[in-house]
């Protein structure tokens, strides 16, 4: 007789070859459980068993799905009559396996022992899979009796401990219905969940089927899926030649090629694969989790009041469902499939009713979208939805497949709105209650990855995408623009707050300019953290947090002060293209620079043709001592405007303040910027202070003042001095007030100072400010008949505001002084 | 062969890359930190509700060299790191003792090259 373990092994090897490593589904396992077993009924045969002894298969092995590189489950049951003759018989079985390399896990125990033995859950379930293999098959029968029977008379604490189980199991391996890189034993959705089908029909004691816990849909779908699972995990063990489960990112291109996947249109085949397999493991996760629940709710009306009808009446039953906590039961799941539902659904008042209903009850309205979902029925509500279905990420963030994360952001921006808020997050509590119309932000966060298709931009195809879903769901105008807005600039916080200079004004300016109102802002903080939130832990950390709601809270106070808004937004646009037209004949980069780095508040202040004259004196690089300036005739009659560009340092205003003044050119407005990149642009409005004309003489003067005073060879202090001793002081006294603000910008401390008008007033304010080491950042300077009324913004020599109360005194208290000597 | 450690902004984090690969520094590690030196925390006010900011987000690179590359690399990275406000963060310089390239198990140098 040839060896059996020898031929067991040359079969093994040939089935190995017979088939490509993507073929080996449950008729090649059931194969080669047959094979074990032919073999192990020869050594028993050959080793002579001992009478009410047998040889029992469990688990897998017991149910004949053996794959390739699984363990063989084997129990040796015995009376416990004559031990040293088990002895012999566990030898002489179990070393020609081991001798050939085959991995046994075995088990040795008299019927009491089984019985013990199945006080430990895992060992319980291998022996509701028992089969004898050889031996006394009576005998074997009589010792699992029991075993089934402890099942059967208390099903609920059994159901309970398989239930911890797969929670165990789901916290540890995850789900196969989602994650990248799925256990396809252990993950939810996997091998184990279609067992423990099979081990709760053991408890009932009859056919789930038969007992109305299981639809006759539901035992196909599952069959489809162990036949695909089996497939999948014996691929992945035969191309790694291991006894292993995950279905790593590395192997899933072989394992879709072995499988016969191909690459489509937006679709490789490792995804497609991926796709495929989610799909199965979300029936099984599905039929898993709901066939405990149905005999749970055995006895309990379970059944909707509600008719199922139609598109409407299946999402109003869901509804009512999610909001009562329930699970749906085997009969209205049968209701929903009998129903026919058009592809796609037309939208009407009711379906929306029943559809934002579910998005408001967050989790468990998400959970019905899933059971819509796992019965092909989403799609034909939201069609655009086959898109991003079961559809992997392959990047380092996401965790989730597209619409697992788009339902999970769903439920979590749904959660902000409920009950009380984030106590960690002061700008959640504060935007939830700014939010009028909470749906636009549910159906912002359900569909904000729309566009993730598999090429292209995901945000500019998303945007197009949603626009054309909210418009077929029929959402009222204002939700629709908000929703389309969110999905349109998901990802603008977040890229922002992380990526760029929150202390950069202008950038600040910008986006509050493109999210418009604090309403916009508040709903897009929602879905940014819903977004976070469903994506996984690193999505979310305190670090993002802080760079976001800095981001936030700084362009909620650009809004409360007014800086920008929906009406500024739109004049500066209209403005910014006025300039872009008047500047057509410039290279494009250097006017992209230029409107890039000059401060907005410029071009609101200034006329774009004003500006297009301004462009060759402002755009080109500014050296560390260079003085560019420009004088043409002003607005009005008799007036001029002076542009003065150099490099910013504190006291520069005092000197362009002094040399006018020296020159006889008294400032009736002035307006002074800085520019992203370290150059004041001061505009002047000026007039004779003595003769209406300014002579090219005088401009001589003023500009080699200037360059003299800049270059250190010239004292103003003193030069100012001796034209104010030559001319009289003014005749009306107006009032002085020097007063400070830190309230109105947000990087700037403002002083405002009203004096009566003099020769050299504004010299001798920013020559006060220089000593104080205060750069100006922004100046507004007007004069009303006698009375000049200046607000300067300055920041320290750090560039930061001023903060500490005894500096801000000690600024009024010299500026007052220097201006009522 | 010396260890430099920055903590900078992090929106100047993509500044530091590009210089540190326009000299060849082949690796480097970036981790996301928090924390506060001269610029502390400090107290945000949120719409009348007050919230305490302990730490500021920075981004930590750390690079290993060659002791003869660390000034060019010490001056890259102050370089691009630097906006002259407050905040833009500190550097410093270590001694490495050992260097190992665990794929391959080269060492010093090598571990460091290619």
């Amino acid at each position: 007789m040839a060896d059996p373990v020898a031929t067991l092994r040359d079969e093994l090897d040939a089935l190995a070859r017979a088939y490509s490593a993507g073929h080996h589904g449950r008729w090649v396992a059931r194969r080669r459980a047959g094979l074990i077993d032919a073999c192990l009924g020869a050594l028993w045969e050959r080793a002579g068993g001992p009478p009410g002894a047998a040889l029992v298969a469990l688990g897998g092995y017991g149910r004949r799905i053996q794959l390739p590189m699984s363990d063989v489950d084997l129990l040796i049951l015995h009376d416990g009559v004559d031990p040293p003759e088990v002895a012999r018989l566990v030898d002489a079985i179990l070393y020609p396996l081991w001798d050939a390399g085959l991995v046994i896990g075995h088990a040795v125990r008299t019927p009491a022992e089984c019985v013990a033995a199945a006080a430990r859950l895992d060992s319980w379930t291998a022996m509701l899979d028992a089969r004898p293999v050889a031996g006394d098959a009576a005998a074997a029968d009589r010792a699992m009796e029991p075993v089934r029977r402890i099942a059967r008379q208390d099903p609920t604490s059994f159901l309970d401990r398989l239930r911890e189980a797969a929670d165990v199991r789901a916290a540890r391996f995850g789900s196969c219905a989602h994650l990248l890189e799925p256990d396809l034993k252990e993950g939810t959705g996997g091998l184990r969940d279609v067992a423990s089908l099979g081990w709760i029909a053991a408890a009932v004691g009859a056919d789930l089927e038969a007992a109305g816990l299981l639809r006759s849909r539901e035992r196909v779908a599952v069959d489809d899926a162990e036949e695909f699972l089996v497939r999948a995990r014996s691929a992945v063990q035969l191309l790694t030649g291991r006894r292993t489960d995950r279905l790593v990112a590395e192997l899933q291109p072989d394992v879709a090629r072995e499988m016969g996947f191909t690459d489509e249109p937006g679709l490789v085949a490792a995804d497609a694969l991926m796709r495929v397999l989610f799909e199965h493991a979300r029936d099984v996760e599905l039929v898993a989790g709901i066939v405990p629940q149905r005999i749970g709710a055995a006895g309990t009306p379970a059944d909707p009041t509600t008719l199922i009808e139609g598109p409407a009446s299946i999402l109003a039953a869901l509804a009512d469902l999610a909001e009562a906590g329930a699970p749906p039961s085997a009969a209205l799941l049968d209701a929903v499939e009998a129903v026919e539902v058009d592809d796609p659904v037309r939208w009407d008042a009711e379906v929306r009713s029943g559809f934002l209903r579910l998005l408001r009850a967050g989790a468990a309205g998400t959970r019905m979208l899933e059971v819509l979902d796992r019965l092909r029925l989403l799609t034909r509500f939201v069609p655009a939805w086959a898109g991003v279905r079961c559809r992997p990420q392959r990047d380092p963030y996401h965790r989730f497949t597209v619409d697992v994360h788009l339902l999970r952001a769903a439920s979590q921006a749904a959660a902000a709105f409920e009950g009380a808020a984030d106590d960690n997050d002061p700008i959640e509590r504060e935007t939830r209650d700014q939010i009028a119309r909470p749906d636009a932000v549910l159906l912002g966060a359900l569909l904000h990855d729309i566009g993730k298709v598999g090429g292209g931009g995901h945000v500019p195809i998303g945007a197009a995408i949603a626009a054309d879903t909210l418009e077929m769901m029929g959402v009222e105008p204002d939700i629709r623009d908000l929703a389309g807005f969110l999905v349109a600039e998901h990802l603008l916080l977040a890229d922002t707050a992380t990526r760029r200079d929150l202390s950069d004004e202008n950038l600040l300016l910008d986006v509050a300019a493109r999210i418009g109102t604090p309403e916009r802002l508040a709903a897009l903080y929602l879905v940014t953290k819903a977004d976070a939130l469903a994506t996984g832990p690193a999505a979310w950390t305190p670090w993002r947090q802080a760079l976001i709601r800095e981001l936030v809270a700084k362009l909620q106070r650009v809004f409360e002060r007014g800086d920008m808004g929906r009406e500024l937004a739109e004049r500066l646009a209209g403005r910014t293209e006025r300039l872009r037209a008047l500047l057509a004949g410039e290279p494009e980069p250097e006017v992209d620079r230029f409107v890039l780095r000059m401060p907005r508040g410029y071009f609101l202040a200034t006329e774009p043709a004003q500006v297009a004259r301004h462009f060759r004196t402002i755009a080109p690089p500014i050296g560390a001592n260079e003085v560019r300036t420009a004088a043409t005739a002003g607005e009005r009659p008799d007036t001029y405007e002076v542009l003065v560009v150099a490099s910013d340092r504190p006291g520069l205003l005092s000197w362009i303040a002094g040399a006018l003044a020296i020159g006889g050119i008294s400032v009736l407005s002035a307006q002074v910027f800085t520019t992203g990149d370290g150059a004041a642009v001061d505009l002047f409005e000026v007039e004779g202070a003595f003769e209406a004309e300014i002579t090219e003489a005088r401009w001589r003067e003023f500009r080699s003042t200037l360059r003299r005073a800049i270059e250190g060879s010239l004292s103003l202090e003193h030069r100012v001095e001796e034209k104010r001793r030559t001319y009289p002081p003014p005749r009306l006294r107006a009032p002085l007030t020097v007063r400070s603000h830190n309230d109105v910008s947000e990087f700037s401390t403002v002083v405002e100072v009203g004096a009566p008008d003099r020769i050299g007033l504004l010299y001798d304010v920013t020559r006060t400010f220089a000593d104080l080491r205060l750069d100006v950042h922004l100046a507004k300077v007007a004069t009303y008949g006698g009375r000049v009324v200046d607000t300067f913004y300055v920041r320290d020599a750090l560039g930061r505001k001023i903060v500490d109360p005894g500096q801000l005194g000690e600024i009024e208290r010299a500026v007052r002084e220097r201006l009522d000597a | 062969m010396k260890l430099v450690t920055a903590i900078v902004k992090p929106h100047r984090i993509e500044n530091v890359k590009e210089a540190l690969r326009e000299l060849g520094v082949s690796g480097l590690t970036t981790t996301d930190v928090e924390g506060f030196g001269r610029q502390r925390g400090h107290t945000e006010v949120y719409r009348g509700a007050e919230y305490q900011v302990d730490f500021v987000p920075k981004v930590k690179v750390e690079v290993v060299v060659e002791d003869a590359d660390v000034d060019g690399v010490v001056d890259a990275i102050v370089e691009a790191a630097r906006t002259g406000k407050i905040g833009d963060g500190k550097l410093w310089v270590g001694d490495v003792d050992r260097v190992i390239r665990i794929r391959t198990g080269e060492m010093g140098s090598d571990a460091l090259s290619g």
